[in-house]
């Protein structure tokens, strides 16, 4: 433990020593010692973060990150009971404005990705799915994510959508939701569900289908498909409020748009 | 001493009455007892229960027998497996139950070609309790069976009588503190099974989702009182069997000789 913080400080002297160095002295207070932001994310954030910090580590020296991920609306939750998160990243804008509400944020949200949704079979596609509308198909087992967790919100649009698609089966939404035989507690869940095939298919994040190499994805006409928008809200409680927005305007910004491209998020 | 004995006590004690009271003050508990989610959830942990529990004794009672009776080779082992699903995590017993039972487990193919598919379905969450508790009716059987006086028992059979008669008559009476103290913590422990549950049957309202994962559920969705009062019908199902075994005199039911 001391061993690791004197470590901590010999690398931050080292980067104070280069900043000086290199004559931009950083303003005094701004980043007095070695910072450790805990970030509380979507699951479907999980692959992308853990690059995110190895970029962040070389854009800021002296910050560490600690990631945590569950479902959105259970770490808003959890927030809002008083863990200790200096960042919260959500899938959607509802959680972080849910906390803005509530007086529990510091500044107003940024949003820093896109997503898109797709279905996921597991690599043999026991159930021979060939296109969206084989999720109505009597018999098909479908893993979705809990009704709190932010893609159902989206995948409901994607099932509504997909029902107003011309030659779509009659009672499409209707059969999709009959074939629901689990509600798991984040997306994560749902890919390892199918990627074991227990599961037939799943609606979840294009970001997340890349992830697994178990599963393929059907993909879903592009104009039936549902943007979803990532928000990141810095918590008022976090006594590192600075460092904080400072991660968060990165992550919206180029250096983190480019680590978040290269997993398949876009822009907002 | 006394004031760390105190500390101990309310450190156990605080956090489960803090809750229940909570969820009285608050009104959740009552509102709770009128929102569907948790009276399926309450139905169906006392279905699923009920059917584990009879699978258990029915499954348990003669492993129990012969584990009490006879010593043979490898009876050691079949101890030792008996007793592994206590100390392992939950989580880990519903991934070995999927690895197992799943569509693509071991048994999965056989199973497949018989047409039972056993994963998100209600005897997925009956064969998630059986496997935790089952080790709790059959150690604390085994244990009081073992203590039955064999003489007594021959003199039954010199009388003539058979040898169900002889378990019937003699066995099982004299057996009965450590048979019900067996019976209800296995239940107790049936009840409360949340990880094999959740990995093994998954979780759909009214097919799998038992009480505790309601209290999981809800909270990860961000309803707090719907969690907190699946949590208090717990603690109160909890308390009912601590009561239920002082009160029946099965004191010796907790004794760590028969528990383990």
């Amino acid at each position: 433990m001391s061993r690791r913080r004197l470590a901590a400080v010999a690398a931050l002297a080292v980067a104070l020593g280069v900043g000086a160095c290199s004559g931009g002295a950083a303003s005094p207070g701004s980043s007095v010692g070695p910072v450790d932001l805990t970030i509380y994310a979507a699951a479907s954030l999980k692959s992308v973060l853990a690059s995110v910090q190895a970029a962040y580590g070389t854009a800021r020296p002296a910050v560490t990150l600690t990631i945590a991920t569950d479902s959105s609306a259970a770490l808003e939750t959890k927030i809002e009971q008083g863990a200790p998160a200096d960042i919260l990243l959500s899938a959607d804008t509802a959680n972080p404005q849910q906390l803005v509400d509530r007086g529990l944020a510091a500044g107003a949200p940024v949003a820093f990705a896109t997503n898109r949704l797709t279905i996921i079979v597991p690599a043999a596609n026991p159930a021979s799915l060939r296109s969206p509308a084989d999720l109505a198909r009597p018999g098909i087992k479908i893993i979705a994510a809990a009704s709190a967790v932010p893609i159902t919100k989206y995948a409901e649009q994607l099932i509504r959508n997909l029902a107003t698609v011309p030659g779509a089966p009659p009672d499409f939404a209707t059969a999709y939701a009959a074939n629901v035989v689990s509600r798991e507690a984040d997306v994560a869940a749902v890919v390892a569900k199918i990627a074991l095939g227990e599961g037939d298919a799943g609606i979840v994040y294009v970001t997340d289908a890349r992830s697994s190499t178990s599963v393929t994805s059907i993909d879903v006409p592009q104009a039936s498909n549902v943007v979803a928008t990532y928000a990141g809200v810095v918590v008022k409680a976090s006594p590192r409020v600075t460092a904080a927005r400072d991660f968060l305007d990165w992550l919206a910004g180029p250096g983190g748009r480019a680590v978040l491209a290269g997993f398949g998020f876009q822009a907002p | 001493m006394f004031g760390v004995a105190i500390i101990a006590a309310l450190f156990l004690g605080l956090p489960v009455v803090a809750l229940v009271a909570r969820s009285i003050v608050d009104g959740s508990l009552s509102r709770a007892l009128t929102a569907r989610i948790v009276l399926d959830a309450l139905w169906l942990s006392l279905l699923s229960t009920a059917v584990s529990l009879a699978i258990v004794v029915a499954f348990g009672m003669p492993l129990a027998i012969l584990l009490a009776r006879r010593r043979f080779r490898g009876s050691g082992l079949v101890e030792a497996i008996v007793d592994l699903p206590i100390v392992l995590p939950p989580s880990v017993a519903g991934l070995a139950l999927l690895l197992v039972l799943g569509r693509r487990g071991l048994l999965g193919g056989p199973l497949g070609a018989a047409g039972i598919e056993l994963p998100f379905t209600t005897l997925a969450v009956v064969l998630a309790q059986v496997f935790v508790s089952a080790p709790f009716f059959i150690r604390s059987a085994r244990a009081s069976i073992a203590e039955v006086d064999h003489e007594l028992e021959d003199a039954a059979r010199d009388l003539g009588a058979s040898e169900l008669q002889v378990f019937r008559g003699i066995t099982v009476p004299l057996a009965a503190g450590g048979l019900a103290a067996g019976l209800v913590m296995s239940w107790a422990r049936a009840l409360g099974e949340f990880g094999a549950t959740i990995l093994f049957a998954g979780s759909i309202e009214g097919r799998t989702e038992t009480l505790p994962l309601v209290v999981y559920g809800e909270f990860q969705g961000g309803n707090l009182d719907g969690s907190i009062a699946a949590a208090a019908i717990l603690v109160l199902a909890a308390i009912g069997v601590l009561v239920a075994v002082r009160a029946l005199h099965w004191g010796r039911a907790l004794d760590v000789r028969t528990l383990g």
